[in-house]
């Protein structure tokens, strides 16, 4: 599973940077679990340059539909949200799984408006290195398996210096809710 | 019985520009062909573009979806703002947020925009049927 040549550690510090950058905010005050809502004051804009910034820093796509639009549109309409806006049991269950135990506030009933405020750095930083760990098995170009990471960001290939192609986050979440259907039918 | 859900969202038209100058994709992402297309045709784009990014944020937070994910998402092109007959901007959605109106079951919906040569302001009022009670 963890393929990627690129560490969590260093994943974590560029996403530091990008906050830093965007948010002025001071790095001493940055902490895996700190929601960049509530704690770092992101608003819409400040999370588009960050995304932004961590797409380019490591020459990867992040996902463009949240995981609870992937929900509905693989288990039907209503299997996520209600028709008040409130998160379902099933959706509570299945984000639980994908965020573990950081996400504490989550319950089914709440607002889908509350859970961007569940981000946090951490979540943020493991988004990225599930794309990171989709790297291939070796280079599309030469079919070495040498990846190496260019100024510890840039994953290229330590033979012919072909950059990786990595999947993109929407199918990632979408291979993630068909494999844990497949174990836990929990729809 | 009707329900009334409204949205306002206010830009800092500095801010938003330093955002869609420094992102090669932000702009192919977040507007559509049209909105571009429009935008692009007046006198300053930039003063255009930050009202049609307030009257998105403010169609999200009436729409109850909030910050949409907290990323690059979708939704912000499948909310469109469009040009009536008479010039008066108009909303359409499509995708997610098509979806989350007809779940609450939306009928109407108007939207405002306005600025200055420093914000830009835009508030949303979607009126839904309120399924429940009627
Ligand atoms: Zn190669």
């Amino acid at each position: 599973m963890n393929k990627s040549v690129i560490t969590e550690e260093t994943v974590l510090q560029e996403l530091k940077k990008a906050i830093v950058e965007t948010l002025n905010a001071d790095e001493s005050s940055i902490q895996p679990e700190s929601s960049l809502i509530n704690d770092l004051g992101a608003e819409s804009l400040d999370f588009l340059d960050i995304n932004y910034r961590l797409e380019q820093a490591f020459g990867i796509k992040m996902a463009r539909h949240f995981v609870l639009e992937h929900i509905e549109e693989m288990y039907g309409e209503g299997s996520a949200i209600d028709d008040n806006g409130q998160l379902t049991e099933k959706a509570v269950t299945l984000l639980k799984i994908r965020f573990g135990d950081k996400m504490k506030d989550l319950e089914p009933g709440m607002d889908m408006d509350e859970v961007p405020a569940l981000v946090t750095v951490q979540s943020l930083a493991e988004g990225v290195m599930d794309i990171l760990n989709s790297v291939p098995e070796s280079c599309e170009k030469c079919g070495k398996s040498d990846w190496q990471a260019e100024e510890g960001v840039r994953t290229k290939c330590g033979s012919c210096g072909e950059p990786a192609v990595f999947r993109n986050g929407d199918d990632l979440i979408k291979a993630w809710l068909t494999k844990v259907q497949e174990e836990k039918k929990i729809f | 019985m009707m329900r009334i859900y409204q949205g306002v969202d206010i830009v800092e038209i500095s801010r938003f520009n330093k955002t869609f100058l420094k992102n090669e994709r932000f702009v192919n992402d977040i507007f559509s062909e049209k909105e571009r297309t429009y935008c692009e045709t007046k006198k300053n784009p930039q003063i255009h573009f930050a009202g049609r990014f307030a009257a998105k944020e403010a169609s999200l937070k009436a729409l109850g979806i909030g910050m949409s994910g907290a990323g690059i998402d979708n939704t912000f092109r499948e909310i469109e703002v469009i040009q009536g007959k008479s010039g008066k901007p108009l909303l359409s959605f499509s995708g997610w947020p098509e979806k989350i109106s007809n779940k609450r079951n939306i009928i109407q919906f108007t939207v405002s925009i306005s600025h200055s040569d420093s914000y830009a302001v835009a508030t949303v009022i979607l009126a839904g049927q309120d399924v429940y009670n009627s």
